[in-house]
Parts: C-alpha cells; structure tokens; sequence
C-alpha cells in the first residue's frame, strides 16, 4: 500500500514535470477547411472552424455523426485519410505550424505530443499483439534510447494509473482478453505513455456502458489534472460535456454554430440547435413531465451545402434571411458566441433603441 | 455567401464592425418566419441513385474493366461470327497447304530466292555436271567427292543462313497472312482466295478457324459453368441456410470434404470412369438426339460439367447461405414474416439486394476459373476430344514442333491468356463497381 | 487445442475415406474388365487374372479388401504400363521429383507474392500498384502450359533472345544440369500462385491498413513501414495462410501439366498417362495418394491458422 502511494507519488511528480503553467496558449486553430474529394464532388466536411485551447482546457466538440468534428480532430494530429485534404486555415501547435510539418516531424510529433484516442476500443488494438508489445513500442516510437526492461516498466507504471491490476500478466494479454473498459484504460494508458501536452477523445465513452462511462471520464478527470495537458474531447453528448469540460464548441455541418464555456452554452445557450441538443438530452433534474424533444428532420447534404444557415431547415425559428445568407457571429458574453441570425436580431433591437435614444 | 463582400474575420473574438455595418441594410422582412414551403425548397438533396445505376457509373468509369468488356466482345464475335465469314471448316484439310507460315513470300520472289540459293559457281557446276557424267561410269569415290565439294559450295555465299536470313538478305520482305503455292497461282489467274490468316498446320487445317473454334468451345464451357455453378450453388445455399440446424450442419460437412477434395483430381477420375460409360451411351443410342449431342461435345467436356456441377459451386453456396443465416437472425425478416411476407418476397426484398452484387462477381469470375481448368484438361489430353478442337489442345499439340512452327504454339496461348485476362479484370472491375463497401 | 485438432483428424479421415471408397468405386463401375484392351483373352485367363486380383468376388468385399491393403500400404500393381510393379513402390519412387519441384514453386511463390502484394499495398493508387496489379492478373489469367510454352520460346526455340538461349536451358527435363534443370519448371508451376498470394497480400493488406488499429498505431507515431509490417502484415497474412491449403492444392495439380511439358518423370505425369492408358490400379492409388496429401496439407494449415490467430479461443474447440 505504501509502496503504490509512493509511486504514484514518483510518477506524478514525473508527470507534471513537462507540464507548463496552465492558462498558456496551447493550440491555436483559424479558419481551418477539410473537404474530401470524392468522385461525385469535393464535400466540404469542415468549412472554416477556429479556436484555441490553453494548457490544461478540456474543450469540448459536440456535434451529431457527420459534422465533420472528428475530421478536424484528424487534421490536427495529421491522420486525415485520402480523399480528404486541409485546404485551409492553420493549425499552429505551442505556437510552430503543424500543417508545415513534414512527414518525418508530423511522425514525431504524434504520440509524444500530441495524442488520440479513439472511439472503439474493440477494434483499436491490434488483435494480434500483447498489450505490452503495443504500449512499449508507443514507447519506443520516441525515445530511441529506452531499455527493453524500462519501457517495459514505464508500461506497467502506465498501466497502474489507468486503473488496471495485476499489471505483469496483463501485460502479456491479448486484447480480445481484456473488457471493453479495460480496452479503453489501456487506450488511455497508451495515449498518455509519452506525456503529451494534447489529448485528442474521439468519443472515447460513445461505446461503453454508462457505468464504465463514468470511470473513464473521471479516470481522464483525474489524469487531465495531474499532467495539465490539454483535451480536445469529441463527442455528441452533452452529458459527457457538462462533466468533463471547460469549454464547448458546437459544430452543425462542418461549422461551429455555437461556443463558450460550459455555463455559457448550457444557460445563457445561442442557438437554437444547441437549444435542441440540450432539449433532446435526459436530465436527472428534469421534471416529470418534461419530455425529450428531438431534433427534426435531417442534416443537410455536404456535397451541395446550401447558401444560408445549414441548421435553417430544421429550425423552428426559422426566418427568410436563415435560408439567404449564412449568419455572422454575434459575441454574446466574453468568449460566447453563436452564428444565428436570431441573435443579430436581437444585436441590431439593441443597436436601433440605442441609436433611438442616443438620437 | 457569394455576395458578401467582406469576409468576416472568424476566429476573432473581437465584433465584426464591417458585418455589422452590413446588418444595418436587412430589413424587418428578413427577419419574417420562412414558410415551410421554403424551406422545403431550401434542401437541396442529392438525387438518389438507385445500386445498379450507380454500379453502372462506377463501372464506365473504370477503363481497364471497359477495355477488357471490348476484349471480350470481340472474342466473341471472332469465336461465335468468325468462323461463318471464313470458308474453312475446323476439319477441312487443304491440300498444298501444309504447315503454312502466317506470312507468305509471292510466287516471284519464291523464284528469286530459289535462283539465289540454287545460284552455283560456274566452275563448281562444271565439276559437279563432270562428276555426274563420270558417275555414269564407275568412279564411285570421285563421284562423291564431287558432290561433297559441289555440296559445300552449294548456296554460295547464302551458305548456311535459314531461309528468312536469306530472304532478309535479297530485300525482300514476307507479306501477312499464308498462301500455298497453288492458291498464289489461283490469285494470280484472277481467282480470289481467303488467306489462311494464321497459316495452317501440318494437316493443311487453317489454324485461325481452329483457333476460332477453340475459343468458342472455351466460351461455352465458361458460360455453362457459370450457369451450372449459380442454380446449384444458390439452390444449395439456400437449402442449407434457411433449414440451418442439423440439416446445415451435414450439408456443410459434405461442403468440407469437397472443398478438401482438389478438383483437378476429381474431374481426371470422373472423365476417366464415366467416358466408356458415355461412350457405351452413344453407340447404343445411335440417332438419338441426345446421344447426338453427346457425341459432338465428347465424353470428356460431358464429364467436365458434371465436375463443375458437382464442385464448382462451393464457395457461391457458402456466400449464398451466410446471407441467409445472417438474414435470419434480422429483425427486419422477422417482421416482415409477421407481416405475413411470403417466403419468395423474403428473397426478393430482402435476400437478393443484399447478395447480388457477390452473387453477380462469384459467377463471373467463374468463367475464367472454367475456361482456365478447361485448357488445362484439353493440354493433358482428357479435356475436349477430337474432332472437336480447343485452345488447350492445339497448344499440345504444337508442343512438339515449336522451335519450327513456334506461331502454332504462341497464337492459341495468347488467344487463352488474352480471353481469361479479359474476363479476370472485367470480373475485377464487376466486384469493385457492386462491392458496396467501395460506396461513398 | 487437443479438441480442435481431434476433430480435423476425424474430419480428415473421414474425407480420405470417402474419396477412396469414391475413388474405388467410380473405377470399378467402368464397364469390362481392366484387361479387356489387352490382346483377347480366353475365359480362362480371364478368370485366373480376376481370380488373382479379387475381381471375382462381390464390390463391396473387394472395396473392403481394397481399403485394407491400402492401410497398409499396399495399392494393388500395375496391370499395364509397368506390368507387375506395386503402386506404392511406383509413388514412392515418383513422388519425391514432384514433391520437391512443388516445394521449390510453393516457396517462391510464398515469399515473393507476399512481398509483391505489400509493397503493392504500400504503395496504393501509385503507378507501382498499378504495375503490379497488371502483372498479377496476367499471370493468374496464364494456366500453366501457357507459361511453360512461353518459356520454351523465350529460352529454347530460334525466336528467343540471344541472352536468354545463352543459358542453356533444355526443353526436356534433365536433373543432371541441376538447379538450370529447375528453373523452367518452378517458374511455370509458381507464377500463378505467386500472383494469388501477391493480389490476396495485396487486398487483405488493404483491408488491414483500413482497420482502427492502424489508426492507434498512427496516432502512437509510428513509422510508415512499422506500421505495415508490424501492424498490418501479421493480420493480412492470416487471410493468406488459410488459402495457403487450396494453393497445395493447386500447386499438385499444376504439376501435372508442368511435368508433362518439361517430360519430368514425376508422379503427376504418370498419373495422366495412366489415364491415358487406362491402368485402374495407377490411377487409383495415387488419386487416393494425391487426395491423402491434400487433405492432410490442408489439416496442417488449418492447426497452423489457429496458432498464428490468437482471437480464436482454442480451448473451446471450434
């Protein structure tokens, strides 16, 4: 027992030396387009998104399947499969631009400092290799020098603070040995062997039970605290967000229609297909007769993406301009804004009384 | 979008003053609800296409699977059209034109090479007339000295060179196809004559109407057996998924035990044990229009279908009952049956679409497994039996003389590998055009 | 694992068994005697000869006998092309030339189709796939003879290259020029197999580098051929493997043809001159011999994909 304590002491001490002071600029992305060329046309899964995550931010993406969130994940860590192509915008990382990375630095520059982990933890390990061969050669990947018994350590070390026991047989599993949890520890483990100063969630909970949700979520809680890295946590579930997040940025057909702080979108909420999201989401507080609302309709097609706001028919508040022109953001609070043309509205009211009364 | 002047500076947290400006034109209209008649046209949906027109796109587009389609039309008409437009039958021996080259020289310069080689040294054809004359004698040693020297003059400087070395030689240039001597003569008196585009072999038979004829067999028979391979295969796919328990259970032992059977083996046993049986069938149906029948395809290609339809089906009946298992166990079928669907709306709704595309590439692909195992058995000589001729067969039989008669050899082997090539990459191309997996 | 393998054994013997008593009985439903082409015999002969060889008593006790004596070994004689000589002895004698021009063809074609269909795989849409892909196709799309012929152009006949003819190779099968002799044939005999394991490495590579793992690895800031021949290639090769038993198989059969053009003294041209001269006992020794091996190849490849698969669970049989 004191043993255990005084290695976890050991390693956060190891972990947090790397870290630098929160509140520092991590990730800065402007304006940055993803489009895939397939043969019936270029889809523009991402059509200009910006924001930036400081160090120890968990930001949130939230969006329903297709809204081009985990394609501007893949773009960041440089894993963004033929046909789809960054066609513009920037991406810089602690301030040098991951897009010019060549292929060797962007190898490099993956797992060590920037990690991912995935959705599906069923099929995100090589079947065919132990565990520990698949940590340790994360490992390896990056520090050429380490011992075979070191890297070895560091795995099991690794392994112990994602919560798994009995690491030294474990070590020598298969994955198919290993619960979907467990799968997801290890992912987890794997992800945060090299300290990265990044962590990229791709759904990592959409496929697990809602208990074992819940460990995982405080699990990256807790590691997220201890390493002050940064958390870029994708997922269509605002659950997930309110628990985990510091901030959310909400996408709608490869835009950001809405961001701000979790309190922002969550009560002082702009849009109304957040508005939706959060109506078609269960809520423990919620009062007996309150029902979900789900969102009607279905997305828009991405191969002709229409002029005018993409939520528009789907919206209830839809309006003439809605279908004219996309909206503009409208700063809605220090670091909240939303694109909808509800809110210029109420942003030119505001304008014209106060005009009337300047005037 | 398009005509906003200015962009906005997304990504800035600051407000967009120019946009706001902009703002200032809307008017309250803007700001009225849509309609929904509006915003049903708002949606500009992508038309749908249906699988087979979109497999279709795919497959146009694909040129090496189009380029093999060509291929393949064309060898079907030189197999199937070719031979009505030739007027030689696969059997007719031509006299005077034996073992003709694919390329033939005209009468003049035949005569010009003759003089050429035949062209003596005065001095030696003196000898040579003097050392006849005294043969008339007794000199029997001189006699032959002579014509050991005559001999080693003989061609002069054309000694020892093959007869295209000489013609090379003389200038002169051999023109396509092959014409025997007495067909020249016949040209020349006015007389048209097909060529023998391919030449002929050793029994005067026009090789390109033989090649026609072995590539027609090898159709038919990549045909057939795909035609066999799919009844038996979906009939037994089906039989074994949809009663599934123990009656899958021991057809997919018997699948087993064949699978781990080669077929090569099988088909020599079965050609071997069932021709006398066949045979025996002919002559004692004699007039009969089957044993006609029998008799004209041959106890061996008779045994090679019943091979195919007792083997080749494996792998179709296997995607065949995986569909069905998966069918099954899906929810859809299972309310669609209680909905009171009949078993043949099951297949067709629901069965087919989901299998076709597999069903469609493993029978394509089956043709040039077939036509492939076919030459196969004609070159072991147990295939396709005289009279009747086939790609294989010719090849053995050019075997043996190729250094010489090297064109009998290459024209019936590229012929085969060009007719399965085809048929392989068009196969390819079915498969990715209809493997939904590939769909975007 | 023990339970596994008990249950292919008895699948496989039971295979055997059917093939034999198939065998045995297709053979024996040929009409006349099995000497009847040989010059007429009198009834007497006749039954000496059926009397000495068991053909009097009823099938199935001959099938029984039959089945027997195959046990141990013993696979009836040669009635006609080499009067007298017992099977076994012939196939022993035999089967080693085939066995080792099959093993040399086998081997090439392994090893170099998997490298070919990696390195297809890697580099995909790019013109070396394309390359490769043309070359594979055209040479699954060549049976064997076909090869085999273009061979004896290129290297023996006048039309051939200088280069080519410079290296001597014979038409006829002659062990004594040694490892010469065995270019021909194990080039014919693997090109098609070679092709199938390079456009099988190929796809099931493919397949591979589409699945999640790929990803992680990626993710883990792996290098480009790490992640091929680490991550990707353990998993396509098990595909491979289990075609591996077919390509026995195949490999067997092709031999026949190739034995046949080269005139190799090997087991499989004998097989197909007995057909052609219709000796029973040849023929149906070394087809129960020949199905014997396959089924037992196959057997070995099926314990070896589970092995080399550690998903399936082996300690619940199936």
């Amino acid at each position: 027992m004191d043993r255990n304590k005084e290695n976890e002491e050991r390693r956060d001490g190891q972990l947090h030396t790397e870290a630098p002071a929160s509140g520092e600029k991590l990730l800065e992305v402007k304006d940055l387009r993803v489009s895939f060329f397939t043969p019936a046309g270029e889809v523009k899964a991402v059509g200009g998104i910006s924001y930036e995550l400081n160090y120890g931010e968990v930001m949130g993406i939230v969006g329903e399947s297709g809204s081009g969130k985990s394609q501007e994940a893949y773009s960041i860590i440089g894993l963004l499969q033929s046909p789809g192509k960054v066609v513009g915008g920037s991406i810089h990382f602690e301030g040098r631009d991951v897009l010019a990375f060549n292929k060797d630095q962007m190898t490099q520059f993956r797992g060590s400092e920037v990690a991912m982990i995935f959705q599906n933890p069923m099929t995100c390990l090589n079947p065919v290799y132990t565990v520990g061969n698949q940590l340790v050669e994360a490992l390896k990947a990056h520090d050429k020098k380490i011992s075979k018994a070191d890297a070895e350590k560091r795995a099991m070390e690794m392994l112990e603070l994602v919560g798994i026991n009995n690491v030294e047989k474990r070590m020598k599993q298969y994955p198919h040995e290993f619960s979907g949890g467990m799968r997801q520890r290890v992912m987890i483990a794997m992800g945060l062997i090299c300290h990265p100063k990044l962590l990229i969630a791709d759904e990592p909970t959409t496929a697990l039970d809602v208990t074992i949700q819940a460990q995982i979520l405080e699990l990256m809680k807790d590691l997220q605290k201890k390493t002050q890295m940064g958390i870029i946590f994708i997922t269509h579930n605002l659950g997930v967000v309110a628990e985990i997040c510091d901030k959310v940025s909400v996408m709608y057909a490869g835009k950001i229609v809405e961001q701000g702080k979790v309190d922002d979108i969550f009560y002082r909420t702009g849009h109304p297909y957040t508005m939706g999201l959060l109506r078609s989401m269960p809520r423990v507080d919620a009062e007996s007769h309150e029902r979900l609302i789900p969102i009607e309709g279905t997305p828009v097609d991405m191969l002709n993406p229409p002029e005018g706001c993409p939520f528009a028919p789907r919206c209830e508040h839809c309006m003439k301009i809605c279908l004219q022109k996309m909206p503009p953001y409208v700063e809605l609070g220090e670091g909240h804004r939303a694109a909808c043309w509800l809110r210029v509205q109420d942003e030119l009211k505001k304008q014209r009384e106060e005009g009337a009364q300047n005037g | 979008m398009a005509n906003r002047k200015k962009k906005p500076v997304i990504g800035s947290l600051q407000p967009d003053v120019d946009s706001m400006l902009d703002w200032n034109t809307l008017t309250n209209d803007d700001f009225a609800p849509a309609s929904s008649e509006e915003k049903a046209d708002f949606i500009q949906q992508r038309k749908s296409v249906s699988y087979w027109s979109d497999a279709w796109r795919r497959l146009r587009k694909n040129v090496v699977a189009m380029v093999a389609l060509g291929v393949i039309v064309l060898l079907i008409l030189f197999a199937f059209v070719g031979p009505m437009l030739v007027p030689y039958g696969y059997e007719q021996r031509n006299l005077g034109a034996e073992n003709l080259y694919p390329h033939h020289y005209t009468l003049e310069e035949q005569e010009q090479y003759r003089q050429a080689t035949s062209t003596l040294d005065p001095q030696e054809a003196v000898e040579q007339a003097r050392a006849e004359a005294e043969a008339k004698g007794e000199k029997l040693t001189s006699r032959e000295e002579a014509l050991i020297r005559a001999k080693a003059k003989t061609g002069g400087e054309y000694a020892g060179m093959s007869e295209e070395e000489v013609y090379a030689a003389l200038g002169i240039h051999s023109h396509p196809f092959g014409y025997s001597n007495e067909e020249l003569e016949r040209i020349a008196n006015g007389e048209k004559v097909f060529p023998h585009v391919f030449g002929t072999d050793k029994l005067g038979r026009d090789i390109m109407v033989r090649t026609m004829y072995g590539t027609r067999v090898s159709m038919t028979i990549g045909l057939a057996a795909a035609f066999i391979v799919l009844i038996i295969g979906s009939l037994y796919g089906s039989i074994s998924g949809y009663f599934g328990g123990k009656v899958d259970v021991v057809m997919q032992r018997i699948v087993d035990v064949i699978y781990s059977v080669p077929e090569v083996l099988v088909i020599l046993l079965i050609s071997t044990s069932m021709s006398p049986h066949i045979t025996q069938f002919i002559s004692d149906h004699q007039g009969n229009a089957l044993a006609e029948f029998m008799r004209t395809i041959g106890p061996n290609l008779i045994a090679m279908f019943i091979a195919f339809g007792l083997l080749y089906w494996v792998s179709l009946s296997r995607i065949i009952r995986g569909q069905i298992l998966q069918l099954k166990q899906q929810e859809y079928v299972t309310a669609a049956r209680a909905l009171g669907a009949s078993g043949g709306r099951i297949i067709r709704r629901h069965l087919l679409p989901n299998c076709i595309g597999q069903i469609v590439v493993t029978t394509c692909l089956q043709i040039p497994s077939a036509i492939f195992l076919e030459s196969f058995m004609s070159y072991l000589g147990v295939g396709v039996s005289a009279p009747l001729t086939s790609l294989g067969s010719m090849c053995r039989d050019a075997l043996s003389g190729f250094t010489t008669y090297t064109y009998r050899l290459i024209i019936p082997a590229v012929i085969i590998s060009v007719m399965i090539l085809a048929f392989n990459l068009f196969g390819d191309g079915l498969r990715d055009a209809l493997d939904p997996r590939l769909k975007k | 694992m023990a339970k596994y393998i008990l249950k292919r054994v008895v699948m496989a013997i039971i295979t055997v068994l059917i093939v034999s008593c198939v065998t045995f009985l297709l053979m024996m439903s040929v009409p006349g005697s099995p000497f009847a082409s040989e010059k007429a015999l009198t009834p007497q002969q006749q039954a000496t000869l059926d009397a000495k060889y068991g053909f009097d008593k009823p099938l199935p006790i001959q099938m029984v006998n039959y089945l027997k004596n195959a046990l141990h070994g013993d696979l009836g004689e040669s009635l006609k092309m080499q009067k007298g000589r017992p099977v076994a002895e012939i196939i022993a004698d035999m089967f080693p030339i085939s066995a080792k021009i099959g093993v040399i063809a086998l081997a090439w074609a392994v090893v170099v189709g998997i490298l070919l269909g990696c390195l297809a795989a890697y580099y995909r849409g790019k013109w070396v796939d394309s390359l490769l892909r043309v070359v594979c196709t055209l040479g699954i799309s060549m049976p064997g003879f076909v090869v085999a012929s273009f061979l004896l152009i290129l290297f023996c006949s006048p039309v051939g290259p200088e280069l080519l003819k410079s290296f001597e190779l014979t038409a006829i099968f002659n062990p004594d020029l040694g490892a010469k002799a065995y270019f021909m044939p194990c080039f014919a005999l693997g090109l098609y197999p070679m092709c199938y394991t390079a456009r099988l490495t190929r796809s099931s590579m493919l397949d591979a580098i589409n699945q999640e793992y790929i990803k992680t690895a990626r993710a883990k800031g792996l290098k480009g051929g790490k992640i091929i021949f680490k991550h990707a290639l353990r998993n396509a090769l098990i595909p491979v493997i289990t075609y591996l038993g077919p390509l026995v198989a195949f490999t067997l059969c092709g031999g026949f043809v190739v034995e046949s053009v080269f005139s190799i003294p090997g087991l499989g041209r004998y097989l197909v001159q007995s057909i052609t001269n219709r000796d029973y006992f040849v023929i149906m020794g070394t087809t129960i011999f020949l199905a014997t091996f396959v089924v037992l190849m196959n057997l070995v490849v099926d314990i070896i994909y589970k092995l080399v698969d550690p998903r399936i669970d082996l300690t619940k049989g199936e």
